[in-house]
């Protein structure tokens, strides 16, 4: 990865990483990437308004990116408005809102790429960073488009009834205060309660070699409560958080209510919540968040890309029986309303449901352009980007497993001494090795077929394909997590969703703490 | 528009926004200029280059706050932008602790402190970053393991200003250059080695060769071939200079005003008193010429100055902003870490190994996470056993677990080794009696 990206992120060699909002910086802080004010009535106007850039000003980008040839181009200009709103210590005071628009201009040959980006949308300014990008190839210019088909679109995935654009703030707020109150209600010894909120829309315009235009309105929201309670001196904090490709009308009282439960249950029992012992011992996976297993474990050792340069634990085993037969691993774009949810990915290519594991047998790799182009295969639709400043590289979308054969209940009862793993706050892998780590806010001691005691903040360490061998049990009660997670590769970070029906690994390192 | 300079810009989003009905008003702008050039096994993987803009305001409005930014600075865009940050503004909540940064806050003059190394300035030319990539990848594929190699130079140069509605004016330039090499060896079974070494400076003069990172990556790497899992076990900690840094950063991670007052951080009640043994002093320097950190002044406008954080363990400063120092009623410090320097002991890390003799050595974290309110961590980690004073075998799946407190409580070394290419510079760091978690 780009070294400076890793400067700033301060993360090692080789490592991808996986992370709720707030869980990696300064807890007190809600994210700032922000934004403001709706596209008017009516939802958003026709593409060719959005950036003052034509289909003639795109066949101009075109020509210009395929003047060296290449094996192919693509345009993509975005514009996100966002607006993030934070309730603190009973009043709802802060606010911050942003546009970020620009052009992002690729040439690719082969498996090399070129590309540059810019937020000055002039004709001028766009045609010098698709020169720039054109400089990756050395070959004869291109016949390129002149006009351009709009794809056709699948189903719709993420449509809102009303778009972020046309709600106004006023509609916001009484959101963020319900939160607070129904948290407040809950337990007396709940000293704060903050509550963090953040909507967007993005507008994506993508064109490419061959003539196809798609454009695209993404929106995402999220929610999230923090709570820190004291009691006989001793002060908890925890929180709990709802996101996805969702409009205001997700946001009914049920909902709420239930963030504010969770927000507030996963706190109080960190009062009487303890460690684990040290060292490896059974595992159990409860159902949802617990995906992070799939995430790290598998999921990144499948993008492609990690397997075309030979750099992943899984280059060779596709073909080859990694899990039971029971264990069924699925990375969807089509699961309406999530996080992972695209309608095409960000090369204009068809985003699908990829069958990764199929009766514990490794099926194949999530491919963007380039590795699909090497491997000769159709692509997955899983080249995604954070934005416009980023190339495209292949990336989980909402990775899955379905539901096995056992019930919760005969897993719990199966393990003499071991842990139950609830809440998450980050995970990482290191793709070659293989190793993986995530960590536990939340879980349970199992002790002889029963859980006994609260347990908080361990670590848990395995290796990936070692740890799919170890998935001995599966249960019928497989979901979807509706966290706000966020996927980091090679410096970009990609809204993703992950889950699990409740699942026994026989055997993992905890982090634990002996005598 | 190309014409006008930042500071004309920042004053402009000032008059504009005032108009627009904020009281007070702190606008930033910058320009960056970013190049990065990837090539892996013999070939380019990827070029990037990008000339990027953003402005952003600081809106105070009928006593109200919100921030706002966009990449969208054409004149007619502005003044819409403004209004609708304006209405967003009043749509909110009055809070009386939200005020613009005390004006005899701000620098009278601003420091030099060698932010921009002025042949960077210039550009890194298409020759040099070659140059980098192909050297750095020459020196590490020198092993009949290697199954990938790639090597990354990347560099940015920007120019940034701001401009208060309270008097203040101020502009900077900085540039860095930040060369990497990963290295992927084939291990047992399907199982790959990866590691690597990189390296930032603001001056391209303060980078080690291009062959150094390059050689040092493959060592790194042919280092954790053979990786095992050992037992669980409480033993001495050493941590590699590369590594200490986050332990530090953890250590002081909820040493701010908004932490404090938010009840969320293990050090609220310790200003003043010992967070860690005495051989632990950590300096806060905006100031140190060419630092990763260094600032003359921070995202307030607060002049940049040096503040212990740590003296010989006892929590001397806590970064403390406006809008919390109101709030937590602590005097204003500044909001954000700049160069965070551990003070030097006097041995390196070999001399500590041969000192301690039983250790694991942690040359790389994994993931994990701590609580803000207790201290209590676990992390996962990549290193060596230290058997008979000298480093061993390579160890992976292992985990290290316990509190902040406690930890830098039984720090007994402190190195004179540190590894600078961080804004956090620490040496080696030992500690004693730590749970590891294994087989």
């Amino acid at each position: 990865m780009s070294s400076r990206r890793r400067f700033l992120q301060g993360t090692a060699a080789g490592l991808a990483t996986l992370s709720l909002p707030g869980w990696l910086a300064s807890p007190a802080r809600a994210g700032t990437i922000g934004l403001e004010a709706g596209p008017g009535a009516g939802g958003p106007p026709p593409w060719p308004t959005w950036f003052g850039v034509d289909e003639a000003g795109l066949a101009v980008l075109l020509r210009e990116l395929g003047k060296n040839g290449a094996s192919f181009a693509d345009v993509f200009l975005q514009r996100t408005r966002s607006v993030s709103i934070g309730l603190e210590d009973g009043i709802v005071a802060s606010a911050s809102a942003s546009i970020d628009q620009g052009a992002g201009l690729r040439t690719v040959r082969g498996d090399q790429q070129g590309y540059a980006f810019t937020e000055e949308l002039t004709p001028e300014a766009m045609r010098g960073a698709a020169a720039t990008a054109a400089t990756i190839a050395r070959g004869k210019r291109l016949r390129t488009p002149v006009a351009f088909t709009l794809a056709a679109k699948g189903p719709p995935l993420y449509e809102l009834p009303v778009p972020w654009g046309q709600v106004g703030v006023d509609q916001r707020l009484p959101i963020l205060r319900q939160v607070e109150s129904f948290a407040r209600a809950l337990d007396p010894s709940i000293t704060k309660v903050s509550v963090n909120w953040t909507d967007n829309e993005e507008w994506v315009v993508i064109a490419t070699l061959d003539g196809k235009l798609h454009t695209d309105v993404r929106p995402m929201t999220r929610l999230w409560c923090i709570v820190t309670a004291t009691r006989n001196g001793q002060t908890v904090s925890n929180s709990a958080n709802l996101s996805g490709r969702r409009g205001i009308e997700w946001y009914d009282e049920a909902n709420l209510r239930q963030l504010a439960r969770d927000a507030v249950d996963r706190t109080m029992v960190l009062f009487d919540a303890r460690r684990p012992p040290a060292g490896e011992m059974p595992v159990i996976l409860a159902a949802g968040a617990s995906g992070i297993l799939l995430h790290e474990a598998i999921g990144h050792g499948l993008e492609a890309d990690f397997n075309r340069t030979g750099t992943s634990i899984y280059s060779d085993m596709v073909g080859k029986a990694i899990a039971a037969p029971f264990v069924n691993i699925i990375d969807s774009g089509v699961e309406p309303n999530t996080r992972g949810s695209i309608s095409f990915d960000d090369e204009g290519n068809p985003t699908e449901s990829t069958r990764l594991v199929e009766g514990g047998v490794l099926r194949g790799y999530l491919h963007d352009q380039i590795s699909a182009q090497h491997y000769k295969v159709k692509p997955t639709g899983s080249g995604r980007r954070q934005s416009y400043r980023f190339q495209p590289l292949p990336r989980m979308r909402a990775t899955f497993m379905e539901n096995g054969p056992h019930t919760r209940e005969e897993i719990v009862s199966s393990v003499k001494n071991g842990i139950i793993a609830e809440t998450f706050t980050n995970g990482v892998v290191q793709i070659g090795a293989g190793d993986f780590t995530f960590y536990i806010k939340n879980g349970w001691l199992v002790e002889d077929g029963k859980v006994t005691a609260p347990i908080k903040d361990v670590n848990i360490i395995g290796n990936g394909p070692e740890a799919l061998q170890r998935v001995t049990m599966a249960a019928n009660d497989s979901k979807l997590d509706i966290g706000g997670w966020t996927c980091g590769k090679d410096g970009q970070g990609v809204p993703v969703s992950q889950g699990l029906p409740t699942v026994l690994v026989s055997s993992m390192t905890v982090g634990g703490v002996n005598g | 528009m190309a014409e006008r300079t930042l500071e004309d810009i920042v004053q402009d989003a000032v008059a504009r926004a005032r108009k627009a009905g904020a009281q007070e008003v702190f606008a930033t702008t910058s320009r960056r200029r970013q190049v990065e050039l990837q090539r892996r096994d013999g070939a380019t993987e990827r070029l990037i280059e990008s000339t990027s803009r953003s402005l952003s305001v600081q809106l105070y409005v009928d006593g109200r706050y919100s921030s706002q930014s966009t990449t969208d600075l054409r004149p007619e865009a502005l003044d819409g932008f403004l209004a609708d940050a304006v209405a967003l503004t009043r749509a909110l909540q009055p809070d009386p602790n939200r005020q613009i940064t005390d004006p005899a806050l701000y620098p009278k003059q601003l420091a030099a402190i060698e932010l921009a190394d002025p042949a960077l300035l210039a550009g890194l030319d298409a020759a040099t970053r070659e140059a980098w990539v192909v050297e750095m990848e020459g020196a590490a594929r020198g092993h009949d393991r290697v199954i990938s190699v790639s090597s990354n130079v990347s560099f940015d140069a920007s120019r940034s200003a701001c401009a208060t509605s309270n008097g203040f004016v101020g502009a900077s330039a900085a540039t860095g250059i930040y060369p990497s090499v990963e290295v992927t060896l084939r291990d047992e079974g399907d199982k790959r080695a990866a590691d690597g070494d990189w390296f930032g400076a603001r001056f391209a003069a303060d980078l080690p060769t291009a062959r150094h990172i390059g050689e040092r990556a493959l060592r790194m790497t042919v280092a954790r071939l053979g990786a095992k899992k050992v037992s669980s076990r409480r033993t001495t900690l050493v941590v590699d200079p590369q590594a200490a840094g986050h332990l530090v950063g953890r250590l002081l991670a909820t040493a701010t005003a908004a932490s404090i007052q938010q009840g969320r951080s293990f050090v609220a009640n310790r200003i003043g008193q010992s967070i860690a043994s005495a051989r632990l002093t950590v300096l806060d320097d905006p100031l140190l010429p060419r630092g990763l950190g260094s600032r003359p002044f921070d995202g307030e406008g607060i002049a940049a100055r040096a503040m212990p954080i740590v003296e010989q363990g006892v929590l001397r400063n806590v970064y403390v902003d406006t809008y919390y120092g109101r709030k937590a009623q602590l005097a204003v410090t500044t909001g954000s870490p700049s160069n965070r320097i551990v003070t030097l002991g006097d041995k390196d890390r070999d001399s500590f190994l041969r000192d301690v003799g039983e250790a694991i050595l942690v040359t790389s974290w994994m993931g994990g996470n701590s609580d803000a309110n207790t201290g209590d961590f676990s992390f996962g980690l990549r290193g060596h056993l230290v058997e008979n004073g000298v480093v061993g075998a390579p160890v992976g799946e292992m985990n290290v677990t316990g509190n902040l407190l406690e930890l830098f409580a039984n720090l007994v070394g402190v190195g004179n080794d540190p590894w600078r290419a961080s804004s956090l510079v620490a040496p080696t760091l030992v500690f004693e009696g730590v749970q590891f978690s294994g087989v």
